[in-house]
């Protein structure tokens, strides 16, 4: 009995490569997030002070209620933390030194195939405030709040000129949390974790201010929420991320962790989620991410792999061929900084006999330069 | 022809050219000092983030947390970035702990600068880009500044300084030197944070403006697009708010000196036209000197409109050659005057620092063309006289100039008085801003010289019958003769030197009013034992403040009876600016002397508005010297104010509005006070006490009432420094023409100089002979000149002054000053009758 206990405890460290236990705190001084931490909503919903990083993402593919056109979006809104000793104190006036906040808002017409995006960061308090104890956002042109059910949220969205898109997202399935005992890991420093948790299907409906006109949308969208104070180990230079609506209703989420020398690091991931908001993962040993075309950037230069077949083996349904194909190659995000430039955008996913399977949005960062360094 | 004279008289011909140069080199160095002076702001923005398009102010230039809270919305529109901005006057210590030298604190939203466009190919790097956000911010006492400053200061990376900040001594830390190769930051620009600004100016969560960057830098000059950001910032602006471009700030602020600006300008001009006399009169004298030859020519058949062309030509060569100096003259004048020009400013405006002195392509033309025009139009009528010179007549007869014959209709002058006075009759035109500009007061002014000095001729008659009595011997008769009969030139050498002198005695009883008006103004401002206001801070238009528990700590004192506690910050009118100060209202009615125009209670308070004791120059320019309303917007929204009473003061042009201290901080929603007049107790020594609080409060200035007089009077005397320049080009002028125009007549009596040798005339009789011409002349042209002064004067004070400033001054006419430059004049007359008669009989032995 006490060898099945045993045998039942290390299951999950057997399956998933070894154990590192995280440190209590980073070596800058910020919280590290624990394992086995169970969340407790809508409070997790909100800000982690004590904690370096965390980001709020929102993408999705939007059609036009009465009509045909189609539109991919992106809300993100990221936290870094000041003075780890100050970080954890309420905000400190109008323009405060605690936090500092970036807001990334962009459509996507896949029609027109144009791509508006826009940038602000922001130091805590005059233009940006995120509570600790609900979903209560508001970081320039990005304001979310929970919706009076306590399920769904709205997201609403600035866009460049005068655009705006406001939607209400409710969850078709559970939150899922990612990752070993709660701690989704990031490479092989035992700080490189984080709490993950995800919306992975959220039913989304609203109104597209765009181009001078109103266009009621609806569609599915995705919604990340991580917490770290080390996101990427040091030798890491950026990651290449996907997430899949797949038509069977089930989702699809990998990514590859690039090391410097340019390959996978062991603790790259894909994750299945079932129709039940149950998860299902690998690591970098059992699939492979492949390039199979790129774009280059005219504006900065950069080139971006933006086809891509990722090949895995699933623990009970065997080798799964996914390609993901962009459906516009313009989706650069250029960010108001030098070396702060990503590509991320609107995807189709197809089988490996080119039928379509789904919708997915793909995030290719740190190809301006390592983000290793920025997000330690 | 011209040229064979040029090289004869290559002297002569330079003397010329630097007339036209000085000039040209006075107006134009005027123009250029006055730009540099007035066109500072902005810079900061240009070097460190480019320009911003829109500005957002509040009425009192002061925004609140909650303000800028209300601001949130348009703040988070993608199409544009809303840039905070503090600004405040500080001033540096040097070793000893003396203040060395003021700064300019600008405090900007450092990491928000990053969402700016890139305008700057080379944006200045704040600090190493590897260092996090929070590190690369720095300490809360850390601030940028330029290589100019950290040169003035003596300071490199890492050093402290200390500074002086609204009445604290602090320690900021200089955290990086910009390197500014284009010298954009100015030598007194100190860069930080917005919250370490705000902490070093103890204004905690306040800003002075919001600047507006568009997010499309391509379309910034796109005046549709900019029409149309303009509608939606408006549509979203929180009331009490108001937007307006960029460079409406600085026009303001220029509006607030246009009228002084004016003032010099003009002044300027009545150089460039005593300087276009003077090439008159050395032209005319050329074609004296030339007349032989154009006679001879004449009668060899040469057409009147070859002489005429040469002779315009040669005007224009003088033209051309004088104003290509004079551009560079007047750059250099700039750059004398031009720290003048600033103190000046500073003191009677606002702390302002210099734009590097620029010469555009505008001065070139606006100085090759004032300079040119001028020497045409000075050319024009001798060229006139020689084209239509009769051989024969001139070849007969020495005294031939049908040209000046005008000089001897007395119609013009008296017309030209007569169109100034109704001149004087339509209102002042209304400028941007709200500033007055007196048109008709200028036109009076150049219409009432120039009727003084047609009708001069007259005068210069008329005296010599009145002294020809007096007259014993030879020499003084024939002076006297020469002048009773009041030849062409005779008259324009005097008319010429009246507007030298109707200058120099206008000015001198303006300086003198405005002076002895300030020190009656000063024994009634200054009544109090002590008064204590920010220290290193200058000018009037400073409203940095103390920090109110500062003030709370100092009033504390127990040698203190009672404290005039002042507070000031800008209001908004519907037009331009004003002043809003909150005072004791009742001390200020009763205890505490003012200068009033009409004393408190003499005016009844309009129902449902506040009532306020108002300065003449609010009281006139909103028109409310009987009585009334105005209403002036505050962060608390619109407010009426009715005047009960209005007060003389002379500390600003755009007039002050005084409410109770309540009222003030519930609209302004500030409590810094500006300044504090201390009433001691009976039996306090003054001294003493001023010197215990000086050592307990460091930061302030505390000065008793003599000292403070004496360094507000030191402001007052370099507002006039500029006009003591302009005193001194008018002299110089007088004498220089005076030498020119009597060189000129002694030429044209060739003959009678020949006969009166023949019957014995000496030369030192001619010389002093031509001593008394020359002294009568001035005698002639003192009178009219002092008549046109006078009437210049009352122009100034009564007319310019009101109109322009808002101002009544007391009209003091300075007689021992009048008496003194007469009797210089009369001597310059004197002497240079002497030179010329001495010269030319150097030349024609």
């Amino acid at each position: 009995m006490r060898i099945t206990t045993l045998c039942f405890l290390l299951l999950p460290l057997v399956l998933q490569s070894e154990w590192i236990e995280p440190p209590t705190r980073t070596a800058k001084g910020y919280l590290v997030p624990a394992p086995d931490y169970v969340p407790v909503f809508p409070a997790d919903h909100g800000s982690h002070r004590a904690y370096g990083i965390e980001w709020w993402y929102w993408v999705g593919h939007l059609k036009e209620k009465e009509g045909e056109r189609e539109f991919g979006f992106q809300s993100t809104v990221f936290r870094l933390a000041g003075d780890p000793v100050e970080a954890a104190k309420p905000a400190d006036g109008n323009f405060g030194t605690r936090q500092l906040y970036l807001a990334h808002s962009a459509l996507s017409d896949l029609g027109e195939k144009t791509y508006l995006h826009h940038e602000r960061v922001l130091r805590e308090g005059w233009q940006a405030k995120v509570s600790s104890g609900d979903l209560a956002i508001k970081v320039a042109g990005i304001e979310v709040q929970m919706l009076e059910d306590g399920e769904g949220h709205q997201v609403f969205s600035r866009l460049p000129e005068e655009g705006m898109l406001k939607l209400e997202m409710h969850p078709i399935k559970p939150l899922v949390t990612f990752g070993d005992r709660g701690l989704s890991r990031k490479g092989g420093s035992p700080a490189a974790v984080s709490w993950y948790w995800t919306y992975p299907r959220l039913e989304a409906k609203g109104t597209l201010r765009y181009g001078g006109e109103e266009i009621a949308v609806q569609g599915t969208a995705w919604m990340d929420h991580e917490i770290s104070s080390s996101q990427l180990g040091e030798n890491l230079a950026g990651w290449d991320w996907t997430c899949v609506h797949l038509d069977d209703g089930t989702e699809l989420k990998a990514y590859r962790l690039r090391q410097k020398d340019g390959k996978a690091d062991p603790w790259s991931a894909v994750y299945w989620i079932d129709k039940a908001g149950r998860a299902t993962s690998i690591y970098a040993k059992d699939f492979t991410w492949k390039e199979e075309g790129s774009w280059t950037s005219p504006d900065t230069g950069l080139s971006y792999p933006t086809s891509v077949r990722i090949e895995a083996t699933h623990p009970t349904r065997g080798k799964l061929v996914y390609r993901i194909r962009p459906l516009i190659d313009n989706q650069e995000f250029r960010g108001n900084g030098r070396g702060n430039d990503y590509w991320e955008g609107a995807c189709e996913a197809i089988d490996g006999n080119g039928k379509k399977i789904g919708n997915a949005y793909l995030e290719l960062a740190g190809y301006g330069g390592s983000l290793g360094a920025r997000l330690n | 022809m011209t040229f064979r004279h040029w090289k004869a008289k290559l002297g002569h011909y330079l003397l010329l050219v630097g007339i036209v140069a000085v000039g040209v080199g006075a107006f134009n160095g005027i123009r250029q000092a006055s730009r540099s002076a007035s066109a500072n702001f902005g810079l900061f923005n240009q070097a460190v983030s480019g320009r911003s398009d829109f500005l957002i102010e509040s009425p009192t230039q002061r925004f609140g947390p909650e303000q800028l809270s209300s601001l949130g919305r348009l703040a988070s529109d993608p199409d544009w970035h809303l840039v905070p901005v503090i600004e405040g006057s500080v001033t540096s210590l040097d070793a000893s702990g003396q203040p060395a030298s003021q700064l300019r604190l600008i405090g900007l939203d450092l990491l928000a600068l990053a969402n700016l466009p890139s305008i700057l190919e080379d944006p200045i790097e704040f600090a190493e880009e590897e260092s996090t956000w929070h590190e690369w911010l720095g300490s809360a006492q850390d601030v940028w500044i330029g290589r100019g400053a950290a040169d003035k200061l003596g300071v490199e990376e890492g050093d402290s300084v200390s500074i002086l900040a609204s009445g604290r001594i602090m320690e900021v830390s200089v955290r990086k030197v910009l390197e500014d190769d284009d010298s954009n930051l100015g030598d007194d620009l100190v860069l930080g944070d917005l919250p370490t600004i705000q902490a070093l100016l103890s204004r905690p969560g306040e800003v002075n403006r919001v600047e507006v960057v568009l997010a499309r830098t391509d379309m910034r000059e796109d005046r549709g697009y900019l029409e149309q950001i303009r509608d939606r910032l408006s549509g979203d602006l929180p009331t009490g708010m108001r937007l307006s471009p960029t460079e409406n700030r600085a026009a303001d602020r220029a509006a607030m000196t246009a009228a002084f600006r004016l003032n010099l300008t003009i002044l300027s001009l009545i150089a460039i036209l005593v300087g276009a006399y003077l090439i008159l009169q050395a032209l005319d004298a050329a074609v004296v000197r030339k007349r032989t030859e154009i006679a001879t020519l004449r009668s060899l058949g040469v057409n009147g409109r070859i002489i005429f062309f040469i002779c315009i030509l040669e005007a224009g060569v003088i033209g051309v050659l004088g104003s290509l100096s004079g551009i560079g003259v007047g750059y250099l004048l700039a750059l004398g005057s031009v720290g003048m020009l600033a103190d000046t400013v500073n003191a009677l405006y606002f702390a302002t620092s210099m734009e590097a002195l620029s010469l555009t392509w505008t001065d070139c033309l606006v100085g090759l063309g004032i300079g040119i025009f001028f020497s045409l139009l000075a050319g024009w009528l001798p060229a006139r006289d020689a084209m239509s010179t009769p051989p024969a007549q001139v070849l007969s007869k020495g005294d031939w100039s049908p040209g000046f014959d005008w000089l001897r209709n007395p119609k013009t002058g008296i017309l030209l008085l007569l169109f100034g006075a109704l001149a004087l009759l339509p209102p002042p035109f209304m400028m941007e801003g709200g500033s007055k500009m007196p048109v008709g007061g200028f036109l009076a002014a150049g219409a009432w010289i120039l009727g003084a000095a047609l009708l001069s001729g007259q005068m210069l008659v008329l005296l010599a019958g009145w002294l020809r009595p007096f007259c014993q011997g030879p020499v003084s008769r024939l002076a006297c003769s020469r002048l009773r009969d009041g030849s062409s030139r005779h008259r324009l050498a005097v008319a010429g030197l009246v507007v030298a002198v109707g200058m120099v005695t206008g000015m001198f009883q303006m300086v003198d009013s405005f002076r002895g008006t300030i020190r009656e103004w000063f024994d009634v401002r200054f009544q109090a034992e002590l008064y204590i206001s920010e220290r290193g801070v200058t000018g009037a238009g400073n409203i940095n403040g103390i920090d109110p528990l500062l003030m709370d700590e100092l009033l504390e004192d127990p040698a203190i009876e009672y404290a005039d506690v002042m507070y000031l910050c800008h209001a908004r009118p519907k037009v331009g600016i004003t002043l809003l100060a909150g005072v004791d209202m009742d001390a200020w009615s009763s205890r505490i002397r003012q200068i009033w125009l009409k004393q408190p209670g003499s005016l009844t308070p309009v129902e449902g508005s506040e009532p306020a004791l108002v300065s003449e120059t609010f009281a006139r320019r909103f028109e409310v010297l009987e009585g009334g309303t105005v209403e002036l917007d505050t962060p608390n929204g619109k407010k009426l104010i009715s005047p009960v009473g209005i007060f003389t003061d002379y500390g600003n042009e755009f007039g002050t509005a005084a409410v109770s201290i309540d009222s003030w901080k519930k609209w302004t929603g500030s409590d810094r006070p500006i300044n504090v007049s201390l009433y001691l107790k009976e039996g306090v020594n003054t001294n003493e006490t001023r010197d215990r609080l000086r050592l307990a409060f460091p930061g302030l200035e505390v000065r008793n009432a003599k000292e403070l007089r004496e360094v507000a009077l030191g402001i007052f005397e370099q507002t006039f420094q500029a006009t003591t320049a302009l005193n001194a080009i008018g002299l110089c002028v007088a004498f220089a023409g005076l030498l020119l125009g009597l060189l000129s007549i002694f030429d044209e009596s060739v003959r009678t100089w020949t006969t009166l040798r023949h019957l014995g005339f000496s030369n030192r009789q001619f010389i002093l002979s031509a001593g008394l011409e020359g002294a009568g002349i001035a005698l002639a042209a003192l009178v009219c000149g002092a008549l046109a002064g006078l009437a210049m004067g009352w122009l100034l004070i009564f007319v310019i002054n009101v109109q322009s400033f808002g101002w009544t001054l007391l009209w003091q006419i300075p007689l021992f000053d009048f008496l003194r430059f007469g009797a210089l004049l009369l001597l310059v007359g004197f002497v240079s009758g002497c030179a010329s008669a001495f010269y030319w009989n150097l030349k024609n032995r």
